[in-house]
């Protein structure tokens, strides 16, 4: 039987890709795809033998702009079995192989954990774990449910290789940035176990990453709302008095933040921003919010206030230290295990293009992010509960309660306490809620009022 | 129903290992019985209620101190070691009361205090007496009372040295509790034969182990704190030979309110299976399961059960939700005492030393779903459970009384006169009974909850019965499941092939919860309780639905296809 026929994949993938969650290109017109790499990384697939696998890099071409590329490892059988129908992208060629998503194929899987294992070089990619690690390439795997933009493996209790669906040149900020907290030690990252790193056009780009898998963890979003629902609760206590108070959990996680920024500026390189660079960071925060304002009229009322909070950044003489920061810094980010908090998705925005991802910058952008995370915790219940005035106070008390706890345990983690830098993160805070204000009068319109209720405090 | 427990006595079964499998029942004997209607309860009231024991499906009654005392510290204060208190009875009492037990295939363990004696034991008096005399060394004595100045001092509310001058020989004694406790002098050689003498004494009257109090203290030392020492540890593993020499399937119990880390050095070797203690109390899993369910989410139990370590293999945690102390809080964090403080002790008189002074029911609020929650943790967390009396009835407690009183009323047994406890004139009662409308005797004894078969006596018996049925629960191996949501604690238990998966949900909301249970696949879940069989489990995530304060026992069986 004939090795993989890359133009059939070709063929198949023109409707297969856009019904991918993971496919960033909805909407807009697609006019071919090319598969640029197919590299074979197990015997070809026969009639009767085990199924094949093909690490696949495709290229998509749009009608109306930059092209797209798309990591596929593609797996090939003369029968696919039931189970996998799901994962089907479509006959090859004359019909005699079934190209399908081997993600979800647990030998295929075990096939990709392999290659690490033994450091594989195939072609332009390479795989291979850290330094000092041995893997146990005998345990069952599963694809975790619920993820938008990568495709995540798990091995047994042990391990998650994350797999970057939509790729770009360069090291993912993910892989760079837990590897290098890592390597001095930071307790509250899963520093990665190993990769699977390619090249395209010459530059290096990150197809995977495998890191330890947290089994007992859950999200800081599930648990601060856990909190706020007690509140909710109650009749007449206030925030430090109800059982499910997390300012502890809060001052933890400040701590934890700080702990991780730390270690980023010793391991990566740190500078300090001239007061000229302040100026062009107060002048992307103008950019931002003038293309809000023009989206969304409900924004207009604070345009004034908002520029002179924008200002005082612009006005800034002294330097600011900046560095590597996690960029897109929220509760859903942060993983609690039994005893610490565990920071992850050091990606940046992913809307954002890679040089801008890894620029330095004030750590208390993510500080800011946190702060707003808090108060989305916060207030994304009331729309459930309109007629409770009383909730709203409850909702600043219990947001205003936890961010302090926060800043308290960020300012014990490190040298530098957040609030003294108000009218900095003031102004972080509110390019956030800028941004929330564009994408909820795009997405949810009934939540708008959480982004400009906090802006309307902010600036009040 | 079937019979709780085999009828053999345990002197025909002789199974080393009970202790991991059985359910301990903390008796104060001053509280449960009166036979002789002098107003304090005694070794043969006791005697008599163990057929509600045996019904309740207790394997081993825990007594507090029996022994002569002055009584200054509730007898732990021990002034004749081979001497039954007179108010509880005699030895012959006692006999009968271990026959009885035996008899109906129950152990008795007692407390026995090793590191001080009363003030009013003979030990002392001669030895504050004459110096040069036998006792003269059977306490620390020193003229002055600045050494082992690392030692804390644990009763802060009353004790301000751990040296109190003693007029009559002109010296200072030492002393870790109160000053009316000398501490023994370890280093005598005839310290250490006297007090084997008496384990010795109480073990051929047929008892079956000792409650070891207060142990880390045994032996001081200079330029340390005086716990945990190496001496201390070399002296249990002599206490223990002896033991496991003449009376094989006896348990001892150490009592040591220290971090696991610590405390599992009272275990002994671990390569030996371990050979100091048998058992230890769990002391910071009792209140951090109080926090996790005011808290609802499940990492302060997930915290203290992962940095719990691995105990040798014939060894036990004893656990329990209340006992006859406060609701110890030493071991948890400032912050996490304040919280625990504002909590459940709301108001002032609710604190004692370091803790809170409260029974189960008070702490809950009488809430039936957290009591059954709290239980059913009690119940399946791995370790022995240890039951408070009265709490199997919800009984409650009298915070106006002094000191630890509170929690140790009579138990309530009928709506009669004195709860049925006692038939003496209410006035000359020890403590006198709950008469609350909540908890007051005459809606809650053990009368009228054995009629009602929705009580939460009858629900406790069940519980006890159903874990019995599962050797897992006392010896399988434990792991904690992870799921998305916090409020959820799912652990399974693993003995062979006695798999048990228990769900928790410790908010009083209800909660979904998916969990990974792909390595049971094809396995079905069947609830303990009910024998309900739930869908087999797949590759996918196992989708169950928890009421507030609700909790799942599974058995996961095979099954055919």
């Amino acid at each position: 039987m004939a090795d993989l026929d890359q133009d059939a994949l070709a063929e198949l993938l023109v409707n297969w890709l856009p019904t991918q969650r993971w496919y960033a290109g909805k909407g807009r017109p697609l006019r071919q795809v090319a598969v640029e790499q197919a590299l074979a990384l197990t015997e070809p697939a026969s009639a009767t033998g085990p199924p094949g696998l093909h690490l696949v890099i495709a290229r998509v071409d749009y009608a109306d702009g930059p092209a797209e590329r798309y990591s596929v490892p593609v797996g090939t059988a003369a029968k696919l079995p039931e189970r996998l129908d799901h994962a089907r992208i479509g006959q090859l060629g004359a019909g005699e192989l079934t190209a399908y998503d081997a993600v979800f194929d647990a030998e295929l899987a075990t096939v990709l954990l392999a290659q690490i294992k033994a450091g594989a070089v195939v072609g332009a990619v390479s795989f291979g774990t850290e330094p000092g690690v041995t893997l146990d390439t005998t345990l069952p795997s599963r694809v975790q449910g619920g993820e938008q933009s990568n495709t995540s493996v798990v091995y047994g209790d042990d391990y998650i290789l994350k797999l970057f669906r939509r790729i770009a040149p360069g090291v993912n900020p993910d892989l760079e940035l837990t590897r290098a907290l890592g390597r001095v030690g930071c307790a509250y990252v899963a520093a990665p176990l190993g990769s699977i790193e390619g090249q395209l056009a010459g530059t290096p780009v990150t197809l995977g990453m495998l890191a330890p898998f947290l089994r007992t963890g859950t999200d800081g979003w599930a648990l601060a709302t856990t909190s706020v629902r007690d509140l909710y609760a109650e009749a007449d206590l206030h925030a430090d008095e109800v059982g499910g108070d997390f300012a502890g959990e809060s001052e933890r996680l400040g701590h934890a933040t700080a702990v991780v920024h730390a270690d980023l500026a010793r391991a990566l390189p740190t500078d300090l921003a001239t007061a000229a660079e302040s100026r062009a960071t107060a002048g992307q925060l103008g950019e931002r919010l003038d293309a809000a304002l023009a989206a969304v009229p409900e924004l207009t009322p604070y345009a004034e206030p908002l520029r002179a909070a924008y200002a005082e950044v612009a006005g800034r003489t002294e330097p600011v230290p900046v560095q590597r920061i996690h960029g897109d810094y929220h509760l859903g980010q942060v993983l609690r295990v039994e005893t610490r908090w565990v920071l992850l998705d050091f990606e940046g925005e992913p809307a954002r293009p890679l040089a801008e991802r890894t620029r330095l910058m004030s750590p208390l952008r993510d500080v800011a992010g946190m702060m707003r995370s808090f108060d989305y915790a916060a207030r994304h219940l009331l729309a459930e509960h309109l007629n409770a005035p009383g909730l709203t106070y409850r909702a600043n008390e219990w947001a205003e309660r936890n961010s302090e706890a926060f800043c308290d345990g960020y300012a014990q983690g490190s040298d530098r306490d957040p609030r003294e830098e108000a009218a900095l993160l003031r102004a972080f805070e509110l390019d956030k809620a800028v941004y929330e204000v564009v994408y909820e009068a795009r997405h949810r319109p009934s939540w708008l009022t959480i982004p400009l209720g906090s802006i309307e405090r902010l600036v009040g | 129903m079937s019979a709780p427990a085999e009828l053999t006595s345990p002197e025909e079964s002789r199974d080393p290992h009970w202790y991991k499998r059985a359910v301990f029942y903390e008796v104060l004997i001053r509280g449960f019985a009166d036979s002789n209607a002098d107003g304090t309860g005694d070794i043969c009231g006791l005697t008599a209620k163990l057929d509600y024991l045996q019904w309740l499906g207790v394997d081993c009654l825990w007594l507090l101190p029996i022994y002569a005392s002055p009584l200054r510290d509730g007898g732990y204060d021990i002034s004749d070691f081979t001497s039954i208190l007179p108010e509880f009875g005699d030895l012959g009492d006692f006999v009968r009361l271990v026959e009885a037990a035996h008899e109906r295939g129950i152990r008795v363990i007692a407390d026995l205090v090793m590191n001080h004696t009363s003030d009013q034991h003979a030990w002392f008096q001669a030895s504050r007496a004459d110096p040069d005399g036998p006792y003269g060394d059977f306490y620390l004595w020193s003229d002055t009372d600045d050494r082992y100045q690392d030692a804390r001092i644990i009763f802060v509310d009353t004790e301000k040295s751990n040296w109190t001058w003693d007029p009559v020989r002109g010296q200072y004694y030492w002393h870790r509790f109160f000053s009316h406790q000398p501490d023994l002098n370890y280093e005598n050689p005839q310290v250490r034969d006297a007090m084997l003498a008496v384990l010795r004494f109480w073990l051929d009257l047929g008892i079956d182990g000792f409650r070891l109090d207060a142990v880390p203290y045994l032996f001081v030392a200079e330029g340390t704190n005086c716990e945990n020492l190496p001496a201390t540890h070399a002296y249990l593993k002599r206490v223990r030979a002896e033991v496991d020499r003449f009376y094989p399937d006896r348990v001892l119990l150490a009592e040591a309110n220290q971090w696991p880390a610590d405390v599992v050095e009272y275990f002994g070797d671990p390569d030996a299976g371990g050979d100091e203690c048998h058992m230890a109390f769990h002391f910071p899993l009792m209140p951090r399961i109080f926090m996790a369910v005011r808290r609802e989410q499940r990492y302060p139990i997930s915290e203290i059960m992962t940095s719990t370590p691995h105990i040798p293999a014939n060894c036990q945690w004893g656990i329990f939700l209340r006992n006859h102390d406060e609701l110890t809080l030493e071991m948890v964090t400032d912050e996490e005492r304040d919280y625990m403080y504002a909590e459940y002790a709301r108001d002032p008189r609710m604190k004692a030393n370091i803790g809170i002074r409260r029974r189960l029911a008070s702490l809950l609020d009488n809430s039936r779903d957290q009591m059954e929650l709290f239980t059913a943790l009690l119940l399946s967390l791995p370790g022995s459970p240890v039951l408070y009396y009265g709490d199997e009835i919800g009984m409650g407690d009298n915070i106006y009384l002094g000191d630890r009183d509170g929690v140790r009323t009579p138990m309530q047994w009928s709506p009669d006169r004195n709860a049925g406890f006692s038939s003496a004139d209410p006035a000359r009662l020890y403590l006198p009974v709950l008469m609350d409308p909540v908890y007051g005797y005459q809606a809650l004894n053990v009368e009228a909850t054995t009629r009602s078969s929705t009580s939460l006596l009858h629900w406790t018996r069940r519980m006890i019965e159903v874990r019995k049925r599962h050797p897992t629960f006392g010896q399988g191996s434990y792991t904690e499941l992870g799921s998305s949501n916090p409020s959820v604690l799912a652990f399974v238990r693993e003995f062979g092939d006695d798999l048990v998966l228990c769900v928790n949900n410790l908010s009083r909301f209800p909660q979904p919860v998916e969990l990974d249970l792909r390595r049971y696949e094809r396995r079905t879940p069947v609830e303990l309780v009910g024998g309900v069989r739930f869908p087999r489990i797949g590759e996918l995530p196992y989708l169950l639905t928890i009421a507030g304060h609700g909790f799942y026992w599974f058995q996961l069986s095979r099954t055919e296809d």
